[in-house]
């Protein structure tokens, strides 16, 4: 695409991740010609060899802050970007690799590689926003390509991305399914966990787990002493909120409440 | 003035990598290494968690072939559990990857390597991508927006989802298929089938016009290794892993996934923390192995449906057997698409497809189990240990970007050697080096699972071992 400056360009950034948010963004197919039409996409090292340089009016940020020199890199791409998004839980709670914030990363580097004097890593895998503010999260691991093809939409026609904030429960309700929680003790992080998936996993009768993280007014240490009651150990209910968006304050405080 | 050549990004593969290129004194390329630049610790922060999580967990290891991840796990949970899954279960599991298979193959060709054989090596980088074949191929990439979409549609009508679906578990999947949504993707199948078909016709088409890509990608001959049947037909999701020397003579052949470790040994090489698997009788580095669609075409003497088959014996009289340039990658990703296309009709036809009797359930019944399948890229072993209670105590995961790591680094000091000449980088020379490592469909999202990210530091060394230079990120 040549440039155009009557065009917002769009930068796609990876930092530590499985690209499967980015690949949701390829998965837009028939959509993928329109909005490739409406933006000018300067970024996008998984499809394309072009480097163009900022500034952006729209940085899509995927993956989690792992090293000193992803560090560096947000705080460049945020000084040249308009707008922020972080997409996925990588990039809005640090993902399923912030699982080592628990652990000594010195042992893990030790373990792992023959000449540990290589390494640059950070002890932590944390969000984006922890790093420099943001303007926009979408949730999920991986995020929604309806989520996707709103925000662009709203940011192109100027108004306010319209995108879930309840509880998963809200979803469930909707679809008529019946409650994990309720009729069968299920461990279900529904009522923690951001709408957004379109309840998949209770309507094929499996327990969330949490891939949209926490809604803005979870109460998860409430639901840990739901899931006590029910019969869960210690070890399990701390296991529960460490996923995919364990670092996540919501999550990460129900862990660490827990005493193993 | 001996120097360094660093492509920073290799863009247009999945995950991140370095390529350092490695001059002498004569300006001549005197090695060249492929740098995988970051990892993430998966084997490490599973340990403790229950056996039946890591399905889900793992197919977090990556977003282009998640499924992959889930059915290698899978059958490793299954092993654990000592449990025969359902023949639903299997049917179900081996639809779901051979509608991943057409989804990722699609990625691969259309997406990501079309750009460099259809506009040409040498063309405006900023017009080499998805978009610029969009401008002057319309056809050819609608078609593989449409052939993606079905691969994608099918594991989403399946699965719930296309990116990490839950549906997957130890014993079996969540949820029978429905008789209407196996319709669905049946009424879909033959225009997946016509595209396939209309674009190896293409191929072939331009096939000629890549001599020098054909001449010059990794030609060396390696030996290979796949997943066959007992009748030697290619299987993606079960069979026995047989390996074959460089001139397609049997190497070895073993049954039971938990025997891998007799015969795949882990190095680990000085420049990259990405673990190098040798083929064990042979030895290090002698034992150079070579997994993926080239390895499957060349391992398999069938591929098991009636309009692959056709193109494979085309195949072999244009390619040779075993085929050894990596530029046939290509070739054999869109002969297995259709295999892909052609198994997903043959599994939503089996009498069995709609059955309900899709799980099995068990405690632990085993400390240890394997799982070992074909995944888009090729062999894939998830193997893990557990305590009695079923905890992890142990992770091992070998991708097929790990097998391919020494075969990869041969291919790219070759065409270094071949394609640049003195110390002026042209767009050309520097596309080639990483079009090599496409041709590979290397997931480094997949080989970064070990953990955190490396800084990447090339030290350039004069031939008497002195320090001429250094760059670090």
């Amino acid at each position: 695409m040549k440039p155009d400056k009557h065009r917002p360009t769009v930068g796609i950034f990876k930092f530590a991740s499985c690209d499967g948010c980015q690949l949701t963004l390829l998965d837009c197919e028939d959509d993928l010609l329109a909005v490739a039409g409406a933006v000018d996409i300067r970024y996008f090292p998984e499809a394309s060899r072009n480097i163009g340089k900022g500034p952006f009016d729209i940085a899509f940020v995927e993956g989690s802050i792992t090293t000193h020199h992803d560090a560096d890199r947000i705080q460049q791409i945020r000084r040249q970007a308009r707008i922020l998004i972080a997409l996925g839980a990588c990039a809005t709670a640090g993902g399923i690799q912030a699982l080592r914030n628990w652990h000594d990363s010195g042992e893990y580097v030790r373990q792992v590689y023959a000449k540990p004097d290589y390494i640059s890593t950070l002890k932590t895998s944390t969000p984006v926003a922890e790093h420099v503010p943001i303007d926009y999260e979408l949730r999920g691991c991986p995020v929604q390509k309806t989520h996707f093809l709103e925000i662009v939409c709203a940011l192109l026609t100027g108004r306010r991305p319209q995108l879930p904030s309840a509880s998963l429960c809200i979803e469930c309700k909707r679809k008529g399914n019946t409650c994990l929680l309720v009729a069968s003790s299920e461990p279900c992080l529904g009522p923690a966990t951001q709408a957004g998936c379109g309840a998949i996993c209770p309507a094929m009768g499996r327990a969330c787990y949490g891939c949209f993280g926490p809604h803005e007014n979870a109460n998860a240490p409430a639901l840990a002493k739901r899931f006590r009651e029910d019969g869960m150990s210690e070890p399990d209910l701390q296991r529960a909120f460490r996923t995919y968006n364990a670092w996540a304050w919501q999550f990460r405080k129900a862990s660490e409440e827990v005493e193993t | 003035m001996a120097q360094n050549i660093i492509i920073p990004h290799v863009s247009r593969i999945e995950g991140h990598a370095k390529i350092a290129i490695h001059l002498n004194d004569a300006g001549e390329v005197d090695s060249a290494q492929l740098h995988v630049t970051q990892v993430r610790g998966f084997e490490k922060f599973t340990e403790g968690r229950p056996y039946y999580e890591m399905p889900s967990i793992t197919a977090r290891i990556c977003g282009i072939c998640p499924v992959s991840h889930l059915l290698a796990s899978s059958k490793a949970c299954d092993a654990i559990m000592a449990v025969r899954i359902p023949p639903a279960a299997k049917l179900l599991r081996e639809l779901l990857h051979c509608a991943q298979f057409v989804q990722s193959h699609a990625l691969s060709f259309f997406h990501l390597s079309a750009p460099d054989l259809l506009l040409g090596m040498d063309s405006d980088p900023a017009e080499r991508n998805i978009l610029g074949v969009l401008e002057q191929h319309p056809e050819l990439a609608r078609d593989g927006i449409a052939l993606r979409k079905f691969g994608q549609l099918a594991i989403e009508r399946l699965a719930g989802e296309r990116v990490h679906p839950a549906w997957v578990v130890p014993g079996g999947v969540h949820a029978p298929l429905r008789s209407d949504l196996r319709d669905a993707i049946l009424g879909e199948l033959p225009i997946a089938r016509s595209i396939v078909r209309r674009t190896l016709q293409m191929f072939k088409g331009v096939l000629d016009g890549f001599k020098a890509e054909i001449d010059s990608f990794d030609n060396e001959p390696t030996a290979y290794a796949g997943l066959v049947t007992r009748e030697n037909s290619m299987h993606w999701y079960d069979g026995a892993v047989a390996f074959i020397d460089e001139n397609g003579a049997p190497l070895a052949r073993f049954e039971d996934p938990g025997e891998y470790s007799n015969y795949i040994g882990e190095a680990a090489v000085p420049f990259s923390y990405l673990k190098a698997p040798y083929f064990i009788p042979r030895g290090y580095p002698a034992g150079i192995y070579r997994v993926g669609p080239l390895a499957r075409l060349n391992v398999a003497e069938t591929c098991g449906t009636p309009l692959a088959d056709a193109e494979l014996a085309e195949y072999r009289q244009r390619a040779g057997h075993p085929a050894q340039s990596a530029f046939y990658f290509h070739y054999a990703r869109l002969i297995e698409a259709l295999r892909g296309v052609e198994r997903m009709e043959m599994l939503l036809q089996h009498p069995d497809i709609l059955s309900t009797h899709i799980r099995a359930r068990a405690q632990v019944n085993c400390l240890e189990g394997t799982g070992i399948i074909e995944a888009p890229r090729g062999l894939l072993i998830h193997h893990y240990q557990v305590n009695e209670a079923g905890a992890i105590v142990k992770a091992n995961l070998i991708v097929a970007t790990g097998h391919n790591n020494l075969a990869m680094n041969h291919a790219v000091e070759q065409v270094a050697k071949r394609f640049v000449k003195g110390a002026k980088i042209e767009e050309g020379m520097l596309n080639r080096v990483s079009a090599v490592v496409r041709a590979f469909d290397p997931c480094l999202s997949c080989s970064t699972h070990a953990l955190g990210q490396p800084a990447l530091q090339i030290d350039l060394l004069s031939p008497q071992g002195e320090l001429l230079d250094r760059v670090a990120n």
